[in-house]
């Protein structure tokens, strides 16, 4: 930790990357987005923060679900060279909190009483000892499944209203010749779909237990077990293609009718606007199936490094009072598939998922049935939520038994503890 | 080296042509030579046709399935898009600013690379002193090192010389690393040259750098081909260093393809990925094609005589 | 004429070790100090930025408990040794029918090199498609009318390190069809040519006489293919991603995404650690080797 401080002070003390961001009061923004609709979303923010007098220096770092970025990020920091403002999933941003790296936006939180405009669900990830570090742009959903109508209106199947009603609806897809379950057998693809189950069978308190406070009780639980079981009856309802598939060509099978359906967060919506497909007419989009109502999230923030330089705080507050704009906040989620971060943005430009995403995500608030999604780090910190995808991913392509898919992950938590 | 080019030109395995029967089993043959040789061909070609014909194929096209098979209609929509639209984050330029930022990298760090290298294997070859073999084998070690577990401290290192995040930080490190590989190629190559001739030279007045200067220079050119296109390859195809100690606008190519190509929330464009991969390849690809003669030769004028 | 040794001479006796002095600072910096700062921190606790406390082997304890990390070492085995065995046979192969005065000798040698210099990033995404049972090789024989064809390696955990492999040898035969190649053109032809008259056969005069005389072109493509072998990360991010269910996971992948992406620095040092103590073992004797002859060569 000293050893950090005292890096980034001898980097500010005159080396020359310094001087180099002060010239036009540039704030580098080190993020993962690359695709078009992500790079779409994120001009909305930088062309509100030109109109505050600051541009935006881009450093795109794609690829390995974000470990690319994170490597970046780690050496820049080694280096003492940390960029100005950084994107941060999940825990990613609370360790860098705690090594006292971030610059508290407590001031601003307080000054615009952002604290009340956001769910409070979303507050444990953007504070750490009592200060702020970082604002959150979008909520994603992760727990959703993607239909085409036409093909689920020509095997006769209504929408499920539980895991075994799909289960059992992917025997009609089969009959009419047409893949039950797009996926591929990427492990995190796999765990969306396991930590679906996970919840939705089991219940929000069960999640709470097994996938957040990682209770050895209930991590190797018979209802454990059962999940996995669960799980093990999707093995035969993909396609022989699925293998190293990017989530967004498993969606394209869906939207062009070549399978049935898709479990996957709403970030697959925009392929099927992209096709100009029109939600509840030409496809489907429902909450993965449960008797106990619940909504499961993913979002992006940004935060910034103390830097010693007094434009690049002012940029850093800009960043902040950008993102947390109602007005930005809308543009950037019609781009972008999700909703917006903040509680009071009208929704009335919104399709019917995002619409239907926003009135479950104030109804679970309510029934303290909103948690974050075990796959894309809102649950765990990554070396836990890392063994969860080891073993689901294992389990799902070979042929382990539910038993001992429960033992390797209650031993592999113990060894990360 | 007139004597390689002499070798490489008469080179043959001569045939037994004498009798008829042997002829004809000669020519039995040549067919399953020519057979083996095309079929290998073949394999080898086949993914840089799933890349060739993908580049030029509609995206509608392969989505819909077709990833391997001719395009129903040819297109170099893709190519463009590559070399100056296709967007790496916010900044839609293409590959063509990263494309001269990795030349600006790779052409310095090969000549350093190479330079150092070259003196290295003349002072271990030439003047040995005791402990030069120790040192040679101290650096030989370096080409294993699995460069992951030196990012964090050589960038502590970086961040001291202040040369963090910037493109000549980039070549240090090339250069660095390269030292290695370099000197294992000069020095196998100049422990074939005589020392007798280093001693005459000595004896004629000549010093330790007008000897290496006038006559082990001269004579290393096969080799300082071989070390350029393996330091060209190796620096130019490097993604892990280039990730790792530039930023933004200073990254190298393979930087930004992996941006283009690592679309991680939202629709590949599989036809501009493997257009802006044939891009950043044609500059190796021109080594490898252009320079591939010369690389045998250069192998063959003694690299290989370990 | 006792005089000193003149300046000059002094300078003539210093320079060799001066001009050599830079490289071992930087090697002795860049490579061993960097070694001996991951050795520090694989008995530390360091997770998300290295701490400089000490903790014993418990992150050694903590990657042998690891199943991971079983595959990846079993898998860097199967791959080292598959990979080695089949890129020299194959390139061996190449080279002895490319120096048969084939008349296209120049497009088959490119054709054959081209794949080192393509970047993996983009060629694994080429390959992935044609292992891909229902995109590439077994759809196309399949619609040729052969239906029962199966090669569906990429997606079985058992079978899927073999197509690293297979794509791993395409990118590296002809960089050691070219070392061999260049080992044949440096062959005295009279050597042949006598063997032939007194009627060997061809395959038995290059079983006998050429491919001994090789020797020093095999140390040289061990030494390059074991340095790839070792490096291979690129390939198994693109062509698999370490899937299906880690069953193609790597010293070099585990260690990254260790390090990188799960927080766990110690864990990674620890794995870097292993990393090089094998490779030490495995290289330092044939140094050493190589050294003693050299020395007793001069």
């Amino acid at each position: 930790m000293t050893n950090l401080k005292r890096m980034l002070l001898a980097a500010a003390l005159g080396l020359p990357f310094a001087g180099q961001a002060m010239a036009q009061t540039k704030i580098e923004g080190l993020h993962v987005w690359t695709s078009a609709s992500e790079v779409g979303a994120l001009k909305v923010i930088t062309d509100k923060l030109k109109t505050m007098g600051f541009e935006w220096q881009d450093s795109a770092v794609g690829g390995a679900n974000g470990a690319n970025a994170q490597q970046a990020l780690r050496t820049r920091v080694a280096a003492g060279n940390p960029p100005a403002v950084m994107q941060f999933l999940g825990f990613e941003g609370l360790g860098w909190a705690k090594e006292g790296v971030l610059r508290s936006l407590n001031d601003l939180y307080a000054k615009n009483s952002w604290k009340a405009a956001l769910p409070p669900v979303m507050l444990q990830f953007l504070e750490q000892d009592d200060s702020f570090f970082s604002t959150p742009i979008n909520m994603h959903r992760q727990n959703w499944v993607w239909a085409n109508k036409a093909v689920f209106d020509k095997a006769g199947i209504a929408i499920p209203t539980s895991w075994d009603e799909l289960i059992a609806s992917a025997e009609k897809l089969k009959a009419i010749g047409v893949t039950p379950i797009a996926m591929s057998d990427e492990s995190w693809q796999i765990e969306e779909l396991f930590e679906s189950m996970l919840i939705d069978v089991n219940g929000p308190d069960f999640y709470k237990k097994a996938a957040i406070d990682l209770d050895e009780t209930a991590l190797s639980s018979p209802e454990m077990i059962k999940t996995f079981e669960l799980l093990g009856k999707v093995r035969g309802l993909h396609d022989a293609g699925f293998t190293g598939r990017d989530w967004a060509a498993a969606t394209n099978l869906v939207a062009n009718g070549q399978a049935g359906m898709q479990i996957m967060g709403d970030w697959a919506k925009g392929e099927f606007l992209a096709k100009g497909m029109k939600p509840g007419v030409d496809f489907l989009c429902f909450p993965t199936p449960t008797a106990t109502p619940n909504y499961k999230f993913v979002f992006d923030t940004f935060g910034g490094f103390k830097i010693d330089n007094g434009d690049i705080a002012k940029g850093q507050d800009a960043v902040a009072e950008a993102i947390m704009d109602p007005e930005v906040q809308k543009k950037f989620n019609l781009i972008k598939g999700s909703i917006p971060a903040r509680l009071d943005v009208p929704m009335d430009d919104f399709d019917d998922c995002a619409k239907r995403s926003f009135s479950d995500r104030v109804a679970a608030i309510k029934d303290n049935a909103i948690y974050g999604s075990l796959t894309d780090g809102f649950a765990v910190e990554p070396r836990f939520s890392g063994v969860f995808q080891d073993v689901v991913g294992k389990f799902f392509v070979t042929d382990m038994s539910a038993e001992d898919a429960v033992k390797s992950l209650v031993d592999g938590i113990n060894n990360a503890r | 080296m007139a004597t390689n080019a002499a070798s490489l030109a008469t080179s043959s395995t001569p045939l037994a042509t004498n009798a008829r029967s042997f002829r004809r089993q000669h020519r039995i043959g040549r067919a399953v030579i020519y057979g083996s040789l095309f079929f290998m061909a073949a394999f080898y070609l086949m993914p840089l046709w799933v890349m060739i014909t993908t580049s030029v194929k509609h995206l509608d096209e392969i989505y819909a399935g077709s990833f391997i098979g001719l395009p129903q209609q040819i297109s170099f929509d893709a190519w463009r898009t590559a070399w100056s639209e296709a967007c790496n984050g916010t900044a839609c330029k293409g590959l063509k600013p990263y494309f001269i930022n990795s030349l600006l990298l790779t052409i310095p760090a090969v000549i350093m690379s190479t330079g150092i290298g070259a003196i290295n294997g003349y002072v271990i070859t030439k003047w040995r002193f005791p402990g030069s073999n120790v040192i040679f084998g101290l650096l030989l070690f370096g080409c294993f090192l699995p460069f992951q577990a030196v990012i964090l401290p050589m960038a502590q290192t970086l961040g001291i010389l202040g040369l963090a995040g910037s493109l000549p930080g980039l070549v240090l490190v090339h250069t660095v690393y390269g030292i290695a590989f370099t000197t294992l190629f000069f020095r196998n190559y100049f422990v074939s040259i005589p020392d007798e001739l280093v001693r005459a030279a000595k004896i004629d007045g000549a010093g330790f750098i007008r000897i290496f200067v006038s006559i082990m220079l001269p004579a290393a050119l096969p080799i300082i081909v071989v070390s350029c296109i393996w330091q060209f390859t190796q620096i130019w195809n490097d993604y892990l260093f280039g990730a790792s100690f530039t930023a933004g606008e200073n990254a190298p190519i393979t930087v930004a393809l992996n941006n283009i190509v690592n679309v991680s929330m939202g629709r590949k464009e599989y036809n501009v990925d493997m257009a802006a991969a044939m891009i950043a390849a044609l500059p190796t690809l021109f080594v490898y094609v252009v320079a591939g003669r010369y690389f045998v030769r250069g192998l063959t004028a003694g690299a290989v005589k370990g | 004429m006792s005089r000193p040794t003149p300046l000059s001479n002094r300078i003539e006796h210093w320079l060799p070790r001066l001009v050599l002095a830079p490289s071992l600072l930087v090697v002795l910096v860049a490579v061993y100090l960097f070694i001996c700062w991951t050795g520090w921190i694989s008995l530390s606790s360091s997770m998300i930025v290295p701490k400089y406390d000490f903790v014993g082997l418990n992150q050694y304890v903590r990657l042998w408990s690891t199943p991971r990390w079983h595959t990846a070492v079993f898998n860097l085995f199967v791959f080292s040794t598959l990979f080695l065995a089949l890129t020299t046979g194959l390139g061996l192969l190449m080279a002895i029918l490319l120096d048969q005065k084939i008349r296209v000798e120049g497009t088959l040698r490119a054709i054959f090199l081209y794949p080192m210099a393509l970047s993996f990033i983009v060629t694994g995404t080429a390959w992935k498609w044609i292992l891909n049972p229902a995109l590439g090789v077994q759809k196309v024989i399949n619609e040729l009318g052969w239906t029962s064809f199966v090669f569906d390696w990429i997606a079985q955990p058992t079978f899927a390190i073999y197509c690293v492999v297979i794509a791993a040898v395409w990118q590296s035969t002809g960089f050691a069809m070219a070392i061999f190649l260049a080992g044949l053109r440096g062959i005295d032809n009279s050597v042949i040519k006598a063997a032939q008259i007194e009627g060997a056969s061809l395959p038995r005069i290059y079983r006998t006489i050429v491919v001994p005389m090789l020797r020093p072109a095999f140390l040289s493509v061990i030494v390059l293919l074991s340095y790839i072998a070792i490096k291979s990360f690129d390939l198994i991010l693109a062509l698999t991603n370490t899937g299906p269910g880690s069953a193609t996971e790597m010293p070099s992948t585990f260690m990254y995404s260790a390090t990188f992406r799960r927080d766990q620095m110690g864990v990674g040092a620890a794995s870097a650690m292993m990393m090089l103590m094998t490779v030490a073992a495995i290289i330092v004797p044939y140094l050493y080797s190589e050294l003693k002859e050299s020395r007793d060569g001069h």
